[in-house]
């Protein structure tokens, strides 16, 4: 286990190292020298960058400051807000992205082991049907098709009602996090709740669910002790691909909403072609997907005595 | 001991044997080849073939679409802008505009006590006079979309007149056919308002000149036309965009590069995936573990994040539409899971028994690939192709969506979604016609998915 | 409790219908079954796969999923009381307390993420109303009983950390926890080597003997029913075919099937005569069974009547029924291996149908 945990963390480094070069390489190939743009005309900043990065010397010599400056954890300046660092963007923004995207995680979890668990034991009832269809609208549904129509019916239930129930847009108070987490975590509860139901049915069919109801079980601690835990563990090892999902959809939901996460300010900078923040950004969350992923393949292991113990 | 109860008596020729029996089982179902029996399945599944239909109908909505419909999808009708389907397209002809001085106000639209019309409010021009206010040096002229409560609910002026014996306006700004309020507000020699105002109804209707119908070709004999008859503007079945495009012809020209990404990339990757699966699990050894390894790692990269890198370094040049590069870049990026997959099968089926029967039975290489590894594995691939495709057509809508998928002003779903977003409180429908576009296309092609692999796969065909 | 024979009847399934609507349509698994095992003694239900002797056992534990499943009719008795549908009769539960159950595939039979010994001690914690910790620590002292080596350690580890034999003393010592009068044993050894299966008869044996619970054997192997059973029913298409003491059923099998399956037994002795003789053909469709007897279309012997009339179980002995129509008095048929009712223990009468009488 621990040579696992070892061997894993090694290649998450390696991927990040990859990343990190990919960005540099990419960012080099830009068509036009970023610098002589129009983006950086401003000769302070033009002065600032070059001592920085040593523009002026060769690109090999660029990669070592980049990859150096990148390990001390420095992703530099803005080009488009002279003297603000990126680190601060990141330190300043992320916790917002990440709260939204730790709720929009639990929503989509748990709801996906809710629902996935209702339908199957409600199998070719009402219920399931219902579920089942909201559940292939909500894969079908690209996420900023929900936050948009999340924020258009938001407005006129307010506008109906004649009160705001919950704020269209913005951010600072829970209320602002209910809805745009519920819209992020919309697409991955559907998927879980497909993958709960399907767990949750290979589960009921199971040789071992006949045995706990010959022991003479209570249908509901088969379904607490023995049905749920067991259908829910594979849901956990989605968990990694559901964050990288619900991280990157989070880009488009807090543009909708208007929320002051990392992922607004990634796709303005794109938009902007603000490069150092590009790069940094791009680092930042490569380095954050790659880990979640491993932590969570950890985190199974160590949750299912199965693979913990070999 | 215990007795037999009363038994029946048989009559002698029951007792007789039974002759002709055979025991051999009789086979009862024809024979039917694996694909005739997945097609046969596959049509047993209403929400498949529902689908099917589905994605038959986008095809021909895509391609035979524009035949029939058409229409120059980057035409402006700056007379229909932000039109709702359905809308009313009548317009009175007026005669061409000329600039009003004030003066001679139109017969029913005498100067009132306060402020009033001139004349019946069109799209080419609202005509306004008013009286004289007390102590007002020069006047702001304001208009709203609601009646305005009191003088801060105002917003932004107009037009402030300097002249305070001017009392007229006549407002020509982006009139559309609707109600507007319109409020006039006294201003004092220090520029502060006086809070006197006031405000009337405006009732605007479309209007349309000659010339312009002569231009838009709207009626045979334009030549006919009196002020005072109405014309029809020209149709828009599902309404107009905010820059008064054809949303109908939008949403054909879109799903070409929508379709183009989300079929082109899923076939090119699936293919690049099933040739380097293959290879690896043919070849096995060292080279397999080296392009596993690769794959694993290619796996690795944030998905989105990689599309949106690649799109920042090769996509938006000047004058590109950046589907080249998308197209690019999926292949790159999504190719590792069917190469995965594909090894698996080829792993999986090479110690199948019934290969290693066929090569005890002196099968040589090629016939083990033509007659077993191929066949066995294409149901995987089918279904794997299908599925890429929303995921592809997903990507594709996603980064358009950001701004960083096809460049403007190239139509495609993604990019129509966020065009719609901006005016989606006032004209819903220009964003909610792109987003069912993709959403119906996206639930075909999954449904389509899960009926094949319901159909294709040999367990549950088993487990029937 | 001492071993063996009270003579009470412990446990009786009369006339038991068990049908399961499917998409092809309606499959009658079980059709009118009835049996009776007494306490301390071993019944085996025999037959091949299909044959629905588990379904009719797991129909009584009211371990079939309804629907798709269906009792039709039929009733079951502990002690002479009715408990088909319910779960508990006196206060005591029928599953793992009055009845326990262990099954074919130990290894898919037991929960793969939950520790052995808190599997064991949740039937403790839920019939007996065991503290977690009290519960526990006699799943240990039952782990010790069925033979397994350092039971603490044992009862710690989870599925997968025990081998086929292992985890099927495992299952017993569950199925025992609560000290039932009956054990329903379905095909306890087929998935285990022939050196384990040997092991676990055994020790199930054992158990037996001291705590003198009934066992319901369920098994298509002839030598493990020779090994374990008093008595013997054979099951073929949904019904018993015959049921005898298990020295009768072996030394004067009275239906060809019965027969057939002895044939198809390998014995130690390799002359040509003993050679292995499979029963041609397979069993009917159970979504229309014949009307006559089906068994026939496989049936050397097979009569005109057997095609129409579905033979009643004949006296064939003592405690020795048989649904064939060979037995009938009037057919004067020899046919070698096959045991005959002599002649002088039939009462001939007048026509009419037999009843059926519980086995």
């Amino acid at each position: 286990m621990l040579w696992y945990t070892l061997k894993r963390l090694l290649q998450g480094v390696i991927t990040v190292w990859f990343i990190a070069t990919a960005t540099f390489i990419g960012m080099h190939n830009v068509p036009g020298d970023p610098l002589s743009g129009e983006r950086a005309t401003n000769a302070a900043i033009r002065a600032n960058l070059e001592a920085r990065y040593g523009l002026d010397r060769p690109v090999t010599e660029q990669y070592f400051i980049y990859m150096r400056n990148m390990l001390r954890g420095d992703f530099g300046i803005s080009y488009t807000q002279q003297n603000r660092e990126v680190n601060d963007i990141i330190r300043e923004h992320f916790p917002v992205s990440a709260t939204l995207g730790v709720l929009a995680v639990l929503f989509a979890a748990l709801g996906g082991i809710l629902f996935g668990a209702l339908t199957a034991l409600f199998r070719n009832r009402l219920p399931d049907y219902i579920i089942m269809f909201l559940v292939i609208l909500g894969i079908s549904v690209p996420s900023f098709v929900f936050a948009a129509l999340g924020q258009l019916s938001l407005v006129n239930i307010n506008s109906v009602l004649g009160f705001s129930v919950l704020p269209v847009a913005g951010w600072g108070s829970v209320s602002h996090m209910l809805l745009p987490a519920l819209v992020l975590g919309l697409g991955t509860m559907a998927y879980m709740t497909r993958l709960m139901r399907s767990s949750m049915l290979e589960v009921m069919s199971s040789d071992y669910i006949r045995t706990a109801k010959a022991k003479g079980l209570s249908p509901t601690r088969i379904f607490s002790r023995h049905q749920l835990r067991n259908a829910a563990l594979p849901v956990i090892t989605v968990l990694g691909p559901a964050i990288a999902a619900i991280t990157t959809g989070g880009f488009v939901v807090e543009l909708v909403f208007a929320i002051p996460g990392l992922g607004r300010y990634f796709v303005q900078a794109v938009q902007q072609l603000d490069y150092t923040v590009i790069m940094g950004t791009t680092v930042f969350y490569g380095a954050f997907l790659v880990f979640m992923v491993i932590l969570v393949d950890l985190v199974y292991g160590w949750i299912d005595p199965r693979v913990r113990l070999q | 001991m215990e007795k037999n109860p009363i038994i029946r008596r048989l009559r002698p020729e029951d007792l007789a044997a039974l002759s002709g029996q055979s025991s051999a089982p009789v086979l009862v179902r024809p024979s039917r080849s694996y694909w005739q029996d997945a097609w046969g399945r596959l049509k047993a599944n209403k929400r498949a073939l529902v689908s099917l239909y589905i994605i038959i109908g986008l095809l021909v909505f895509t391609f035979i679409g524009p035949l029939v419909w058409q229409v120059d999808p980057a035409l402006q009708d700056i007379d229909q802008i932000s039109v709702a389907p359905g809308a009313d397209r009548g317009a009175i002809v007026v005669d061409a505009f000329e600039a009003w001085d004030g003066q001679a106000p139109a017969p029913g639209f005498a100067a009132g006590d306060g402020l009033s019309l001139a004349g019946q409010p069109t799209t080419q021009s609202v005509k306004l006079q008013w009286q004289d206010m007390a102590g007002a040096d020069s006047y702001l002229v304001y208009r709203n979309n609601f009646v305005p409560d009191n003088v801060n609910t105002l917003g932004l002026p107009l037009m402030q007149i300097s002249d305070p014996s001017q009392r007229f306006y006549e407002d020509r700004l982006d009139l559309r056919p609707g109600t507007y309020y319109y409020s006039v507000a006294a201003l004092d020699a220090f520029d502060q308002r006086t809070g006197d105002y006031q405000t009337v109804v405006a009732d605007v209707i479309r209007v349309i000149t000659v010339n312009e119908v002569r231009t838009r070709n709207l009626v045979d004999d334009p030549d006919a036309l009196r002020p005072g008859d109405e014309v029809r503007l020209s149709w828009h079945p599902l309404g107009t965009d905010y820059l008064g495009r054809d949303m109908l012809a939008r949403l054909m020209a879109g799903a070409r590069v929508s379709l183009f990404i989300g079929l082109l990339a899923p076939l090119f990757f699936v293919a690049f995936g099933v040739i380097y699966g293959a290879t690896s699990g043919f070849v096995g050894g060292r080279l397999d573990s080296v392009m596993m390894r690769f794959a694993d790692f290619v796996v690795a990269l944030p998905f989105l994040l990689f599309m949106i890198l690649f799109q920042v370094v090769f996509g938006i040049g000047p004058g590109e539409s950046g589907i080249i590069p998308m197209l690019v870049a999926l292949i790159i990026l999504s190719w590792p899971a069917t190469a995965r997959l594909v090894r698996g099968q080829i792993l999986q089926i090479r110690e199948e028994a019934y290969v290693s029967a066929a090569r005890l039975l002196g099968a040589s290489q090629n016939y083990l690939i033509l007659r077993h590894m191929i066949p066995n594995t294409l149901g995987v691939i089918l279904v794997t192709l299908t599925f890429a495709v929303p995921a592809a057509i997903f990507t594709e809508a996603f980064l358009s969506f950001i701004g960083m998928g096809v460049a403007p002003p190239t139509a495609s779903w993604g990019s129509m979604c966020n065009e719609g977003l901006k005016t989606m409180l006032t004209h819903p429908h220009e964003l909610i016609f792109p987003a069912a576009m993709i959403s119906i296309t996206v639930l075909a092609f999954n449904l389509l998915g899960d009926g094949l692999r319901d159909a294709l796969d040999a367990k549950m065909r088993s487990t029937e | 409790m001492s071993a063996n024979v009270s003579n009470e009847t412990l446990l009786s399934v009369d006339n038991l219908h068990v049908e399961f609507a499917t998409y092809g349509g309606i499959v009658q698994a079980v059709r009118g079954v009835s049996f009776s095992v007494e306490t301390g003694q071993t019944l085996a239900i025999v037959g091949e796969s299909g044959c629905g002797k588990s379904v009719s056992m797991q129909a009584v534990m009211g371990l079939i999923p309804m629907p798709p499943g269906r009792i039709r009719q039929g009733s079951a008795k502990l002690r002479g009381q009715d408990f088909l549908g319910k779960t508990h009769i006196d206060g005591k539960a029928i599953c793992g307390d009055e009845i326990g159950m262990i099954f074919q595939d130990p290894m898919s039979s037991l929960n793969p993420t939950m520790r052995i010994g808190d599997q064991i001690a949740e039937t403790l914690e839920v019939h007996r109303g065991y503290s977690r910790s009290q519960a526990f620590a006699r799943a240990i002292e039952l782990l010790e009983l069925v033979k397994i080596p350092e039971a603490e350690k044992r009862a710690r580890q989870y599925p997968f950390e025990f081998s086929g034999g292992m985890l099927q003393r495992a299952m017993i010592a569950m199925a025992i926890a609560c000290k039932p009068s009956v054990l329903i044993a379905d095909e306890p050894t087929t998935a285990l080597d022939v050196t384990i299966q040997a092991q676990i008869l055994d020790l199930l044996k054992e158990i037996q003997q001291e705590t003198g619970m009934a066992i319901i054997l369920i098994t298509h192997d002839l030598a493990v029913v020779a090994r374990m059973a008093d008595k013997v029913a054979v099951m073929y298409a949904g019904q018993i075919v015959e049921s005898a003491s298990v020295d009768d059923l072996f030394y004067k099998s009275a239906h060809p099937y019965t027969l057939g399956l002895k044939l198809a037994m390998p014995s130690n002795r390799s002359d040509a005569a003993n050679q292995l003789q499979p029963i041609p053909g397979s069993p009917p469709d159970l979504f229309s069974p014949p009307a006559g007897c089906a068994y026939c279309a496989r049936c050397p012997w097979a009569m005109q009547v057997c095609q129409g009339d579905n033979p009643p179980p004949f006296v064939v002995g003592d405690r020795h029924y048989a649904r064939c129509w060979l037995q009938h008095p009037q057919n004067e048929r020899d046919i070698d291996g096959l045991y005959r009712v002599p002649a002088e223990q039939v009462a001939d009468g007048p026509s009419g149908s037999a009843k059926g009488s519980t086995v």
